[in-house]
C-alpha cells in the first residue's frame, strides 16, 4: 500500500514538476537577459497550447511536425510579447516594465477568452511516447512525455548557451549588457532571443501539460507562479538547479496534495515562496542593481 | 513632488462636497453602482499609500480588504452590536498584519515584490477557502448583522452607506495630504527615489515604508468591512487578484503619487467600463489594453520631458 502511494507521488510529482522546471526556465531565461519579472510567462504556454490546439484540428499532426509547430508559436509568441512589452520601454523603470507585463497576461488572457472561449479544452497527447513500468516504479504516458520534453529541453538549452555563438552573446549580456554590446553583441536582439526562447520553452511545458489538465483562459496565472517559486527554488543561474528546482516543487506538491487538501496545498507552496523570497539575501543585490 | 497648496486643499473639499451632494440626489438604484465604485476609489487611495508614497508595488490589496470583511463579518457573528470594538479592531489588526508582513519583503526589488504580494493575495484566498466551516467557502458567506455605531445607530441602506464609503474615501485623502506633507511623508519619497541613499541619510526605510503598507492595509481593511455589511453578502470572488489588479490599472492611469487623478480614473472609468455591457467577455481584453496603454502613454510622456532637458542642458 505504502509502496502504491510512494509511485504515485513519484508519477503525479514528476509530471507537474517537470511543467513547473520548463516554466521555471523560461522565467530565468529573461529575468537573467533583462533583469525582469515576466508576468506573462504563464500566458505564454496558454496561448502556445492553444494555438496548438486549433492546429491540431485543423490538420493531422505528427510527432515531428507538433514539436516543429509547438517551437514556431512558442517562438512567435515570445517575440510578440518582447515587441509589446519590454522592446517599448527599453529605458522605463523596472516597474513600468513589469507592469506592462502584467498588463500584456491581462491582455492575452482576455483574447484567450474571445477566441477559445471559457470552457477548458484538452490539448491531445501529439508524442507517441509510451508509458514506464520498471519494478515500483510507474510513469504514466503523461508524465512519461513530460519528462523526455522537459529533459530534452534543457539539454537542448545547456548547449545552445554554452556552445553556440548566439548563445555566448546571450550570456554575456545577461553579465554585462554594456561590455557585451562593447564586443559588438546587440543586446536587444539577445534580449528579443531570450523572449523567444521562453515562449518555445513555455509552448514545449504546454505539450505536457494540455493533456494532464486541459488549457482553460485562467490557467496562465497559476501555473506561471509555480514556474517562479521554482525558479527561486533553483536560484535563477544554473539551467539544471533551475529544472530540479521545478521537479522538486513538483514532487513537494504531490506529496502535500496526498496528506492534505489541495487549497492547503496552495497556501503552503505560496508561503514557501515568500519564505524563500525573504530568506534568500543574494537576489536583492541583483534587483536592487537594475 | 506637488506641494499642497491651499487653493489644492480648496479644490478637494469641493471635490467631496460635489460627490456628497451628487450622492443625495442620485436615485437608490443608481447609488448602488455608484457605492462599488467608491469601494473600489477606496482601495486605489490604499494602494497609493504604498505605491505612490514609498514606491513599493503591492497586489495584496484585494486580499487586506477580505481580510477585513471577513474578520468584521465573523466577529460580528459573535458579538452582534459590538461594531465600534470590531471595527478597529479589525483595522488596527490588518494594519499590524500589513505593516509585519512588509518589514522583511522591504528588501525585495520590485519584481520579487510584486510576487510576493501576489502570493499573499493567493494565500487568502486559499486559507478562505481551506476554512470553510468558518468562512463558508468557495460559498461565501451571508450576515445580517448591521454595523451600529454609538451615537449614529444602526447603519442602513444604499444612501447611509454611501456616506460612509465617501468618508472613508475622505478620510483617506485627508492623511494621504498630511502624511505626503510631512517629515515622514519626505522619507517615503526618499525611499522611492533612491533607496540606498534614503537609508545612508538615516532613514529606517523597512519601518517607514512599513508604516505605509499598513496604512493602505487599514484603509483597504476598513473599505472592506462597510463592503461586507453593505452587501450582506462575501465571496473570496469579490476580493480575489482582479480587486488588486484593478486597483493597480486605476492608480496607474492617474499616476501614482496624485491624490486626485487615481480617484477620479476609478470613478469615471469604472463607470464608464460598468456601462459597456456590450463588452461582454472582451473585458478581461480591454483591461489589459487600458493598462499597457496607460504605461505606454506616461513612459512617453516621462521620455518626451527627458529629452527636453537634455536640449536645454547645452544652451
Amino acid at each position: 500500500m505504502f509502496t502504491l502511494y510512494l509511485a504515485q507521488i513519484v508519477n503525479s510529482g514528476l509530471a507537474l514538476g517537470a511543467v513547473y522546471g520548463i516554466m521555471a526556465l523560461g522565467f530565468s531565461l529573461i529575468f537573467n537577459s533583462s533583469r525582469l519579472i515576466n508576468f506573462a510567462q504563464g500566458e505564454l504556454l496558454l496561448l502556445g497550447g492553444l494555438m496548438l490546439l486549433t492546429l491540431s484540428r485543423l490538420t493531422h499532426l505528427g510527432p515531428l511536425t507538433a514539436l516543429f509547430a509547438a517551437g514556431a508559436c512558442g517562438f512567435f509568441l515570445g517575440r510578440v510579447l518582447f515587441s509589446t512589452t519590454l522592446g517599448l520601454s527599453i529605458n522605463a523603470s523596472p516597474l513600468r516594465q513589469l507592469m506592462l507585463t502584467v498588463a500584456a497576461s491581462l491582455c492575452w488572457q482576455g483574447a484567450a477568452i474571445l477566441v477559445w472561449g471559457k470552457n477548458p479544452l484538452l490539448l491531445p497527447q501529439l508524442l507517441p511516447i509510451p508509458e514506464l513500468r520498471a519494478g515500483p516504479i510507474f510513469l504514466s504516458r503523461d508524465t512519461a512525455t513530460a519528462l523526455t520534453l522537459a529533459v530534452a529541453s534543457v539539454v537542448l538549452l545547456s548547449i545552445i548557451l554554452k556552445h553556440t555563438r548566439i548563445g555566448r552573446a546571450i550570456r554575456a549580456v545577461s553579465m554585462n549588457a554594456t561590455a557585451a554590446s562593447l564586443q559588438g553583441v546587440n543586446p536587444g536582439m539577445c534580449r528579443a532571443l531570450s523572449f523567444a526562447m521562453a515562449g518555445i520553452l513555455a509552448a514545449m511545458a504546454a505539450m505536457a501539460v494540455g493533456p494532464q489538465t486541459m488549457l482553460r483562459y485562467d490557467m496562465g496565472l497559476g501555473l506561471g507562479l509555480k514556474g517562479f517559486v521554482a525558479a527561486t527554488i533553483g536560484g535563477y543561474t544554473s539551467l539544471w538547479r533551475v529544472f530540479f528546482g521545478g521537479i522538486l516543487l513538483g514532487v513537494i506538491e504531490a506529496v502535500l496534495v496526498l496528506t492534505l487538501s489541495g487549497e492547503l496545498k496552495e497556501t503552503l507552496t505560496y508561503a514557501l515562496l515568500i519564505g524563500l523570497l525573504v530568506l534568500a539575501p543574494h537576489r536583492h543585490d541583483a534587483t536592487e542593481r537594475a | 513632488m506637488i506641494l499642497t497648496s491651499s487653493a489644492y486643499r480648496k479644490a478637494v473639499v469641493v471635490f467631496f462636497l460635489l460627490l456628497g451632494a451628487s450622492g443625495l440626489v442620485l436615485p437608490d438604484f443608481q447609488l448602488l453602482a455608484f457605492n462599488q465604485y467608491l469601494f473600489l476609489a477606496i482601495n486605489v487611495l490604499a494602494l497609493n499609500f504604498c505605491l505612490g508614497l514609498g514606491g513599493q508595488i503591492s497586489l495584496a490589496q484585494g486580499a487586506f480588504a477580505g481580510l477585513g470583511a471577513y474578520a468584521s463579518l465573523i466577529l460580528h457573528v459573535r458579538f452582534p452590536e459590538a461594531s465600534a470594538l470590531v471595527i478597529p479592531a479589525t483595522t488596527i489588526g490588518v494594519f499590524l498584519l500589513a505593516g509585519l508582513l512588509s518589514l522583511p519583503m522591504e528588501k525585495l526589488g520590485e519584481g520579487f515584490l510584486a510576487m510576493a504580494t501576489l502570493g499573499v493575495s493567493l494565500i487568502f484566498t486559499n486559507l478562505v477557502l481551506t476554512f470553510d466551516n468558518l468562512t463558508g467557502g468557495s460559498a461565501g458567506m451571508m450576515t445580517d448583522a448591521p454595523l451600529t455605531l454609538p451615537g449614529i445607530g444602526v447603519i442602513a441602506g444604499d444612501r447611509a452607506y454611501f456616506l460612509v464609503f465617501l468618508g472613508l474615501l475622505a478620510l483617506g485623502a485627508y492623511v494621504f495630504l498630511a502624511l505626503r506633507n510631512s517629515r515622514l511623508g519626505r522619507a517615503l519619497l526618499a525611499c522611492k527615489d533612491d533607496p540606498p541613499a534614503a537609508a545612508s541619510c538615516g532613514v529606517n526605510r523597512a519601518l517607514v515604508r512599513a508604516l505605509a503598507f499598513g496604512l493602505g492595509g487599514a484603509l483597504s481593511a476598513l473599505s472592506g468591512i462597510a463592503y461586507g455589511h453593505y452587501s450582506g453578502f462575501i465571496s473570496p470572488e469579490q476580493f480575489s487578484l482582479e480587486l488588486s489588479l484593478k486597483a493597480l490599472l486605476f492608480l496607474v492611469i492617474g499616476g501614482p503619487g496624485n491624490l486626485m487623478r487615481p480617484i477620479l480614473a476609478a470613478l469615471v472609468l469604472e463607470a464608464a467600463l460598468g456601462q459597456m455591457h456590450f463588452l461582454g467577455d472582451a473585458r478581461t481584453l480591454c483591461n489589459g489594453l487600458l493598462l499597457g496603454s496607460a504605461l505606454l502613454f506616461g513612459y512617453w510622456r516621462e521620455s518626451k520631458g527627458k529629452s527636453l532637458k537634455r536640449v536645454q542642458l547645452p544652451g
